[in-house]
């Protein structure tokens, strides 16, 4: 058992990193990296999200969707319970921990349409995962794409004082970094099987 | 060029039911080349890159998003006077949502291949930043015909982004369009040699680096090759 | 206190007409999402089994095969495949779980003398230009004939199945999970493979 929840953090941070390989979350991946600290405050933020948005899917899932027939309505359901856990988040951070609002607030409206959150509950679901492997799955998830994050906006920092051609400069030379990353990330493939 | 004029032939019904064609055209030519989702506004990149290993996956995700993009720019257009502007972006959603079921659903009947080929980035187009984004910065606030057209735009500009991507992603990484081994077909008579295929470029890095020089070379086009030259004249 | 009337009426209203409309949708979509299904299940079938005339994927039964590594039970179909009343064989799944990245679900057929018909990866997520070539017709068409009498590894274990240059982890997991199969139909079928007028009696 802890064996195989240390093989899905192993596997979602690394062999099957949803940015690098499964090419997911890309629109905040090359939209808030141009510094580091942004780039911190949004990985906290969705780490926070998805671990909510796991548990509380699996739960949405086990208990009405699966129970009443309707899984087809699982795309409206969990998009709906993403965007008012988001709601609740931003409310009560505002409300019992400003000093965390002031520093993450800014990026939780943007995580609703993270493809990140969505993309990590439809997927246990479709693996059919236990509660153990869910509580897992929403933490390496996460971390997975704060350590992409992390990684490239080191990058684009030190990119930002290179000579870049300006055509390529902002979006396109971040693309083609994070496929010399991906290529670098490849390296992991096998080492865990999913 | 011709696949353009095609395109925009394709796309004249749409405008024919427009209020204001002359109008509804202008949103749908500014959608399609200024303003392309993936290239130009680098929006939508998620199945953009991930389903875009050959033509086939490209046209079938395009075409789901075209449809998602109709008909949510649609029913945001005829809702606009009744939605309140605070509840708006939930509104939004559950519409936009409802549409990708009914593209996830009609797929599934249709074509168990590229059900399964598309996989997770059907339900994901829920969360594809270019719907919601016309929906709010245009449909919520323009007529019905405008939003057609501009929906019709940016659902085909999005889908050539696509398509091209997708055939170079095919052409390089199993030397095939379409199924169609492009470089066999000359390379094997001609000179005797098969071509060996580039697999990084079917895989995610290629995804990535591809699509990096094809945002560089659009933002030339538009930057104009003198102000592009200042860049890098060292 | 009106104004958020408004607001939960509107959302309830948007939410409630979408919930409608897709239920309507699904219950349309049903019937033809099932029958792609099962068209696809026998186009795959005809691939893997010798010519057959009855409607083999209605005649099925299911039969559990042990347990899998998670200690859970494995459950599989088989399809009877029959010609002119006579079984000329029988096909079900089975799945790979050491590929490289990810289960490999196979589709196999077994005639009633225990030689393979052939095989069918119906599901992968392997390396594209590596071990992606498991899904390739000349490399499936090797295990056409093949039963447990013959060397069913991959060459570079001494066997007769060729694995690719650069991957041998993908073949040699297909290899293993047709074996794993061949040897179920043989504990399960395995009198009617031996006597003589296979597939008559056997199946009753």
């Amino acid at each position: 058992m802890a064996a195989e929840l240390a093989l899905i953090v192993l596997s979602t941070v690394l062999v099957n990193n949803f940015v690098l390989s499964k090419m997911l979350g890309l629109c905040p991946f090359v939209g808030v990296t141009k510094n580091v600290e942004n780039s911190m405050g949004m990985g906290m933020a969705v780490i926070f999200v998805i671990f909510l948005a796991s548990v509380s899917g699996w739960f949405v899932n086990k208990f009405v969707l699966v129970p009443f027939n309707i899984t087809f309505l699982r795309t409206v359901v969990f998009i709906l319970l993403i965007a008012a856990l988001v709601q609740l988040v931003e409310t009560v951070m505002r409300k019992s921990f400003p000093a965390l609002y002031k520093a993450l607030g800014i990026y939780l409206p943007l995580i609703t349409t993270n493809c990140v959150v969505l993309g990590a509950v439809i997927l246990i679901m479709n693996r059919e995962y236990g509660f153990f492997q869910t509580i897992t799955y929403g933490i390496g998830v996460p971390v997975g794409f704060y350590l992409a994050l992390f990684i490239i906006s080191h990058i684009r920092e030190q990119l930002a004082m290179a000579k870049i051609a300006k055509p390529l400069q902002g979006a396109p030379i971040t693309l083609i970094t994070t496929g010399l990353l991906a290529l670098a990330f490849m390296g992991f493939s096998g080492l865990v099987r999913e | 060029m011709e696949t353009k004029a095609s395109i925009e032939n394709a796309a004249s019904p749409a405008e024919g039911e427009a209020k204001a064609p002359s109008r509804a055209w202008t949103d749908f030519a500014n959608a399609l080349k200024t303003d392309n989702p993936v290239l130009r506004l680098v929006l939508g990149l998620c199945p953009t890159l991930a389903v875009s290993t050959s033509v086939q996956n490209a046209l079938g995700m395009s075409a789901a998003v075209l449809f998602v993009l109709l008909g949510s720019n649609t029913v945001v257009s005829l809702l606009r006077n009744v939605i309140p502007a605070q509840v708006r972006i939930p509104a939004y959603i559950v519409v936009i949502a409802s549409f990708v079921t009914i593209a996830d659903l009609g797929i599934a009947a249709l074509s168990t291949e590229l059900y399964d080929a598309l996989g997770i980035f059907i339900p994901l187009i829920v969360v594809n930043c270019i719907i919601l984004g016309r929906a709010e910065a245009f449909a919520g606030k323009n007529p019905v015909g405008r939003s057609i057209a501009d929906g019709m735009g940016m659902g085909i500009g999005f889908a050539w982004a696509l398509v091209l991507l997708g055939g170079v992603r095919e052409m390089l990484g199993s030397g095939t369009v379409l199924g169609f081994p492009v470089f066999d077909s000359v390379m094997v008579p001609v000179l005797g040699m098969r071509y060996v295929p580039m697999i990084a470029f079917v895989l995610p890095a290629g995804a990535f680096i591809i699509l990096g020089f094809m945002v560089a070379y659009f933002n030339y086009l538009t930057l104009g090759p003198k102000k592009a030259e200042t860049g890098h004249s060292h | 206190m009106n104004g958020t009337g408004k607001l939960v009426v509107v959302l309830t209203a948007i939410t409630v007409g979408s919930a409608v409309a897709l239920a309507l949708v699904y219950s349309a979509t049903k019937g033809p999402i099932e029958e792609a299904r099962r068209q696809k299940m026998v186009r795959l079938l005809k691939n893997v089994l010798p010519p057959f005339d009855n409607e083999v994927a209605q005649e099925s039964e299911e039969k559990s095969a042990g347990k899998d590594a998670r200690g859970r039970e494995i459950r599989r179909t088989v399809y009877t495949a029959k010609k002119e009343g006579k079984i000329v064989g029988r096909a079900f799944q089975v799945t790979a779980p050491d590929g490289y990245s990810g289960d490999i679900l196979i589709l196999m057929g077994v005639a009633p003398d225990g030689s393979l018909a052939g095989i069918e990866i119906v599901a992968h997520k392997e390396t594209p230009g590596l071990g992606d070539k498991i899904a390739k017709k000349e490399w499936r068409e090797t295990f056409k004939g093949k039963s447990l009498k013959s060397k069913l590894d991959v060459k570079k274990d001494g066997g007769e199945i060729d694995q690719f240059s650069g991957a041998t982890i993908s073949p040699r997991a297909v290899t293993k999970a047709v074996k794993e199969g061949l040897s179920f139909v043989e504990k399960e079928y395995g009198k009617a493979v031996r006597s003589p007028e296979h597939g008559v009696g056997g199946e009753e």
